[in-house]
């Protein structure tokens, strides 16, 4: 499951990034790190790209992306 | 080392876009400068002197807004590259490196990697009272032991909260210069390090205002590591106004709404709001005018001074306010925070296009200019959307080309403002689909045009929402102005002498050998239309009358759009001059040349030459021609070469050549004239 998989409003813990997408170093520099928690805020019109709050700062990020982000929903490990 | 010793100290400002790197800057230098919330929007770096008080003898250097020291644009290579080693400037004395507390970790990041290079920083710890809104405080004695550099918290809007950091800076200066090593090689996993060890250092420096401090400082410790990791801790939460007003503004189906109407309201007001002002600064040239041509006598230099210069300039003139309307609402959009949530809601659209959401603000800012439009799309880090953006820029109607719509349709319209501001609405919207279409048509044959393999990626930090501070938007907006007039008052007062003075020789003379009664104005005007008529602006533009012949139009105009190539304005003064605006009685300087336009003949047909067909088919011609010498060098630098300026060239001036043409002659045959 990556962030892209999320509904808006939905939580979850990041798992793991993908490191031979192309886009990943750039979304490690934005603080999209293995362990931290995000929140999918909005989703723009045609459902991308997301609005996603991570470390207390708000990031608008392309589903192609975010598809780079594994995450797991908190209650199933 | 000798020029080591004799360069300047110098102080170069880093920190991630909206960590108030830019406020800093201004409070520093003393001189008010721009805070900007769009990544990269300063690509061009500040430099200046500290403020006098301050007495620190180095100088002071503003860079683009970077979020780590790993280039992904080109915008970002050249800011890193100027660090290390600024050409001209050397390497820095002193980094200050600025860090958003609200957003602590991720602004950290860059300190870190800053400090690992190895220069001599400070670093400046700024927003507190965002973070102790929720009840967090950083401990900078702690953090400045655990990072070995000098941790200072500051407001960088108040001067008198910044003496301590003015201190520091002192201090540093005087240290010995450090040894500074570029690391070449950045991986994710050393990303990924520098942030585990920043999640440490965060639950250590940190101070709870909350929870009551325990007796032992281990459970104490511990308590305060929960309600940092915990699920939902405040600490990990966006600025909770912002998140409100983003679920209107970002709402799937009231977002896209909203932001058509912000850009319908945009470019309306820019009419509706402008006009009694541009009635006002009319009548003030006009006084102006009649003021010089009455204290000069009738001569040669009155009449170039009234009729070429302020003239020329004042055509230009009256659409300042417009001008100035258009920067005003791009600064407020841009100091709310609301561009970078344009650029989210509009990037699928434009990515269906090859375009890229960061394309949404170099296209917006080419209403006004296209220059720095063109730099402003260095923020896109894909190579190909970067140049289809370059690409299609000329096709948005900047600024110089209002005066130029602005009297064609007083002259098709005249005193009809609802339909001119209607129709010059129609013309802007006309260009941005013609740009989409364009963008759509290359982007399907980019093999054969824009071959560049590329990761095509949207990340962007959408900042806090804030009430524009007027004051700066202004200030910003003023100082757009100002370089709008030395861009174009120049150029026109240098097309104005030399078109007053091809249109007026080798016949200026002609005037005082004739007999005739001077003072008989229609004798005067017939020896001026005569001495026109053998001018050497009508040799060279009888030369281009073939080209200009199927257009409906003759040498007159042709001579003012090839004036148009130093600036489009141009245009209406170089017309006002050749048809040679004769005041008369209280009609202002535009209207006069309206009348003059009903009434030009095409040479020897007793045809009018401004009619709704030509009229009309001149707007088109201005829509789609690149016909702009510093739009065509910057593009040339900027996609390093001439493959694309000289395709953009061809492309849309052989475009507006075509579309002239059937519209003049479409209007015609369907009983327009």
């Amino acid at each position: 499951m990556t962030v892209a998989d999320l509904h808006s409003g939905q939580t979850a813990i990041i798992k793991n990034i993908d490191f031979s997408h192309p886009s990943s170093c750039r979304v490690v520099e934005y603080g999209f790190t293995p362990g931290q928690e995000l929140q999918v805020i909005n989703k723009s019109i045609f459902n991308d790209p997301l609005s996603v709050s991570l470390r207390g700062a708000l990031i608008a990020i392309r589903k192609q992306d975010a598809r780079c982000i594994e995450v797991f929903l908190p209650n199933e490990h | 080392m000798s020029i080591d010793t004799e360069r300047k100290k110098l102080v170069t400002l880093v920190g991630p876009p909206n960590s108030g790197k830019t406020t800093l800057f201004n409070t520093l230098s003393g001189k008010k400068h721009k805070t900007v919330n769009y990544p990269g929007a300063t690509i061009e770096y500040s430099i200046s002197s500290f403020l006098e008080q301050f007495d620190i003898d180095a100088q002071l250097m503003d860079s683009p807004g970077i979020i780590s020291l790993i280039p992904v644009s080109p915008d970002e290579k050249v800011t890193i590259d100027n660090l290390y080693n600024h050409p001209e400037f050397g390497k820095p004395d002193v980094v200050v490196v600025t860090v958003d507390t609200s957003q602590f970790s991720r602004h950290l990041l860059l300190a870190r990697q800053i400090l690992d290079s190895g220069f001599r920083t400070i670093v400046v710890l700024t927003m507190n009272d965002l973070l102790k809104e929720k009840s967090f405080e950083i401990d900078e004695m702690m953090l400045s032991e655990i990072l070995g550099c000098d941790v200072i918290k500051c407001d960088p809007r108040d001067v008198k909260e910044i003496e301590p950091l003015v201190k520091l800076i002192k201090d540093n200066l005087e240290s010995k210069t450090v040894q500074v090593h570029k690391r070449d090689k950045h991986t994710e996993e050393d990303i990924l390090c520098i942030y585990r060890e920043i999640e440490v250092l965060e639950k250590k420096v940190l101070k709870d205002l909350n929870t009551e401090h325990h007796e032992n400082p281990l459970i104490a410790q511990a308590n305060k590591e929960l309600v940092i990791a915990g699920r939902g801790s405040s600490i990990k939460m966006p600025d909770s106004l912002t998140m409100k007003i983003d679920s209107v503004l970002l709402h799937k189906v009231w977002g896209i709404f909203i932001f058509l109407s912000i850009m319908a309201l945009m470019f309306t007001s820019i009419f509706w709001v402008a006009s009694p002002v541009m009635d006002l600064v009319d009548t003030g040239i006009h006084n102006f005018e009649s003021f010089v041509n009455m204290g000069l006598g009738d001569n040669w230099y009155s009449d170039l001074l009234a009729k070429g210069i302020i003239g020329g300039l004042g055509v230009v003139l009256v659409f300042l306010p417009q001008i100035v309307i258009l920067f005003f609402v791009l600064g407020l959009l841009e100091d709310s925070g609301y561009l970078a949530r344009g650029a989210m809601i509009i990037d699928k659209p434009l990515s269906m296009l090859g375009l890229n959401g960061r394309s949404f603000v170099p296209m917006l800012s080419g209403f006004a200019c296209a220059i720095p439009a063109i730099l402003a799309a260095r923020t896109i880090q894909n190579k190909r959307e970067r140049y289809l953006t370059i690409f299609i820029i000329p096709l948005m109607s900047c600024s110089a080309r209002l005066p130029v719509y602005g009297l064609l349709l007083s002259f098709l319209f005249p005193g009809k403002y609802f339909l001119s501001g209607l129709i010059l609405s129609l013309i802007y919207i006309t260009g941005v689909i013609i740009s989409l279409i364009v963008a759509g048509i290359i982007n399907r044959y980019k093999r054969a045009i824009l071959n560049f393999e590329d990761n095509s990626s949207f990340i962007m930090e959408l900042p806090v929402y804030r009430i524009p501070k007027l004051m700066n938007v202004f200030k910003d907006t003023y100082s757009n102005a100002v370089q709008y007039l030395q861009k174009a008052g120049p150029t026109i007062v240098i097309f104005s002498l030399i078109l007053w003075t091809l249109t007026n020789f080798p016949n200026r003379t002609v005037n005082d050998t004739t007999d005739m009664p001077k003072g008989d104005p229609s004798v005067q005007r017939l020896i001026e239309a005569e001495r026109i008529n053998n001018s050497y602006a009508a040799n060279i533009g009888k030369v281009m009358e073939p080209v200009m012949k199927p257009l409906g139009l003759d040498w007159r105009v042709g001579v003012s759009l090839i004036a148009t190539f130093a600036a489009r304005e141009v245009f209406v003064s170089s017309l006002a001059l050749i048809f040679k605006v004769t005041e008369s009685d209280d009609d202002n300087m535009s209207r006069s040349l309206i009348n003059e336009m009903k009434n030009a003949k095409i040479n020897g047909t007793g045809q009018n030459l401004f009619t709704t067909a030509t009229a009309a088919g001149l707007i088109v011609f201005f829509m789609l021609a690149l016909q702009c010498i510093s739009t065509i060098a910057i593009t040339k630098k900027e996609t390093g070469g001439w493959r694309i300026p000289v395709m953009q060239i061809i492309i849309y001036t052989g475009a507006a050549y075509l579309f002239t043409f059937l519209t003049v002659n479409g209007l015609r045959f369907f009983g327009v004239n």
